[in-house]
């Protein structure tokens, strides 16, 4: 197969694509351009919304980083020390402590049981956005004692009954109001609502914050330890660098990154979409393969005749192959091309309108690599789906065809 | 030029054989405009269809400047038709989607020898001889059935094959037409010397060739040169 032979196919494809029928290559087109919307669609808003949730469960429950207790232990122990540590090491923006206390809470004679967590507030606002969640009153002070933020959903709303709402709450809990909250038998202390936040994280508006020093009030000691430690790292330092160097530089304690965490939770969440995903790709690239095959068959059929006077008059037959294969070669790139478009536009458009649940916001998440991959993913399977008819016609005999 | 020796085509449907060539001997020179004439079924297309290298006879010998078509290869025989032979057939066969000078060109650009400079002069002097230059941008289903063939004879003279086969090239055209392409023919035969073989049902074409051989059942019942005729 020499340049002038796959010249010569070249032309006759492109003519047959430019002067035949332009509803049918239109249309082929088209239909590459869907399958290929229809292959990166569902695993790309998986991903958005996998995204969506990966960004809050950061921001409200472990960090980048997590350090734990190790191994046997309750507690982070010696927690200042551990604290100087990790604060110290290049690339973490900031470490913060954190505890959760079992409580019930009494307010105008409803109780509700959460858990009540301890943060320090200052460093806090450098790992979580929580302080920018305040919707009413105002965030938690360094060294605020007796005073509390509530979530929205603990704090309810005094417009809806008690036997209506939809999860039990205080019913209606405003800043400035005081509220009782009993850690164990027997311990209570009395709270002013400082600030009511809503995050759109279900457990963290779930819960209440207290400040460290407001606990060590109530434990009636200095608290040097912590249930575990949130890592906050700095742009251009992946997770698992700060995992490598906290394991390295002596941090004792468990150190797992978001990921680690997010496969161990989520696995078969995961797994779901993965199935999921293969499922829509695996039908995306068969109905493109049908639909190519069945266009160069069509085509094919349709031109026997003329095929047979293209080899009688010397065209040999991997020519006629690499026409009508470089025809679906061509609508494929084409196709290609428009799903690309296609779907970042949709990408586009749901980034600025995406579709918010309180749990998530589901975006169409696309990384290069993706366009890449199901590009060529689709690529060969056109390639394929085009050449098998084009080498089947080519080797059919003069004489036959010519009759055709 | 061409040496045919106890030419068999056997065709088996079934039980039922048809011997639509039955031992034809016989040689073609070269520069001849030969004629093969029969009634409908005689076997003119099968022996042209052998002589061009389209289809495979049952038995017998065909040597074309002295290589014996039965020792080349499938890919061969395809080099030696882009090479050695030019076709024309009945319904004008042009390519629907190329124009005429692409049409015209097509063979060309699959030679080895032809520089693209090249083809472009040969293609242009062979559509200025058939006088159609100034259509060589229009598409086939814009000629007459008449110019069409004229564009398929410019295609088979392009790369100036050493025969030139054509099946019954007016069978689809009016007497007008006909005798435009019969003259052409004759042109290029003295012109450059040009062997042709042509398959014809129409007497009247008989007047263009220099020889005719005639074909019954699949063997030659008479061949001769115009006007006198003689039984090999
Ligand atoms: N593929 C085939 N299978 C079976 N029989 C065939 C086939 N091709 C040709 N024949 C038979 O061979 C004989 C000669 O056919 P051929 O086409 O050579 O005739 P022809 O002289 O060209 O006729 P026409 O003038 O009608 O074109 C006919 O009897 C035909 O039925
Ligand atoms: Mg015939």
């Amino acid at each position: 197969m020499g340049k002038k032979e796959l010249n010569v196919a070249f032309l006759l494809a492109l003519r047959s694509l430019q002067r035949g029928s332009r509803s049918s290559v239109v249309l082929t087109v088209l239909i590459i351009a869907m399958c290929f919307t229809n292959m990166v669609f569902l695993p790309g808003l998986f991903n958005g919304i996998g995204q969506s949730i990966t960004a809050q469960i950061v921001d409200y429950e472990t960090g980048n980083v997590l350090v734990g207790p190790k191994s046997g232990e309750q507690y982070v122990n010696d927690l200042d020390a551990v604290l100087d540590l990790i604060n110290g090491m290049p690339g973490v923006e900031r470490a913060t402590p954190h505890l959760t206390k079992a409580a019930t809470l009494k307010y105008r004679g409803r109780v509700l049981g959460v858990s009540v967590r301890v943060i320090k507030p200052g460093d806090e606002k450098f790992v979580s956005p929580l302080y920018s969640k305040i919707i009413a009153g105002s965030y938690l002070g360094e060294d605020d004692t007796g005073e509390v933020i509530i979530g929205k959903a603990v704090a309810g709303d005094r417009t809806i009954k008690q036997e209506d709402e939809f999860q039990p709450s205080l019913g209606g809990v405003q800043v400035g109001d005081s509220i009782t909250v009993e850690y164990g038998p027997g311990y209570s202390r009395e709270y002013r609502v400082k600030g009511i936040y809503s995050t759109g994280w279900y457990s963290a508006d779930q819960t209440i914050f207290t400040t460290w020093s407001d606990m060590e009030q109530v434990e009636g000691q200095t608290l040097d330890h912590a249930e575990y430690i949130t890592v906050k790292t700095k742009p251009g330092y992946t997770e698992k660098f700060i995992k490598n160097e906290l394991e390295q530089y002596g941090v004792a304690e468990s150190v797992s990154t978001m990921s680690d965490l997010l496969e161990k939770g989520m696995g078969r969440a995961l797994q779901s979409f993965a199935i999921i995903n293969m499922v829509s790709l695996i039908v995306g690239i068969v109905i493109t393969t049908v639909v190519l095959f069945i266009v160069i068959t069509i085509k094919t059929i349709n031109s026997r005749k003329q095929i047979g006077i293209l080899r009688a008059i010397g065209v040999d037959k991997e020519v006629i192959m690499h026409n009508y294969g470089m025809q679906v070669v061509i609508m494929a790139v084409m196709g290609i091309f428009c799903g690309v478009i296609l779907t970042f536009l949709i990408s586009l458009y749901m980034a600025a309108h995406p579709v918010v649940t309180p749990e998530w916001s589901a975006t169409l998440y696309l990384t290069p690599m993706d366009y890449v991959t199901n590009s060529l993913i689709l690529f060969l399977a056109s390639v394929v789906a085009g050449y098998v008819p084009a080498w089947q016609v080519s080797r059919e005999d003069i004489q036959s065809a010519m009759r055709a | 030029m061409i040496e045919i020796t106890d030419l068999q085509k056997i065709y088996r449907m079934g039980s039922v054989e048809v011997r639509a060539l039955d031992g034809v001997t016989m040689d073609i020179a070269k520069g001849e405009f030969l004629g093969i004439m029969g009634a409908s079924g005689s076997g003119k297309t099968t022996l042209l269809h052998m002589l061009g290298l389209l289809d495979y006879p049952s038995s017998g010998r065909i040597v074309i400047d002295g290589t014996d078509l039965g020792s080349l290869t499938d890919y061969e025989r395809t080099m030696f038709r882009l090479y050695k032979l030019g076709y024309v057939f009945q319904d004008y066969a042009l390519v629907p989607d190329l124009t005429v000078m692409e049409n015209v060109s097509l063979p060309a650009m699959l030679r080895k020898d032809r520089t693209g400079e090249q083809i472009k002069k040969d293609s242009y002097e062979i559509l200025q001889r058939i006088g159609l230059c100034d259509r060589r941008d229009h598409l086939p289903r814009e000629l007459s059935g008449g110019q069409q063939q004229r564009v398929s004879i410019a295609r088979a003279m392009v790369n100036r094959p050493d025969i030139l086969f054509a099946d019954e090239p007016c069978a689809n055209l009016d007497s007008e037409n006909s005798r435009m392409v019969l003259e052409l023919f004759r042109e290029i035969n003295e012109e450059f010397r040009q062997t042709i073989v042509m398959v014809s049902h129409e007497d009247w074409h008989k007047d263009y060739f220099h020889r005719i051989v005639r074909l019954r059942d699949g063997k030659v019942v008479s061949d001769g040169f115009n006007g006198k005729s003689g039984v090999t």
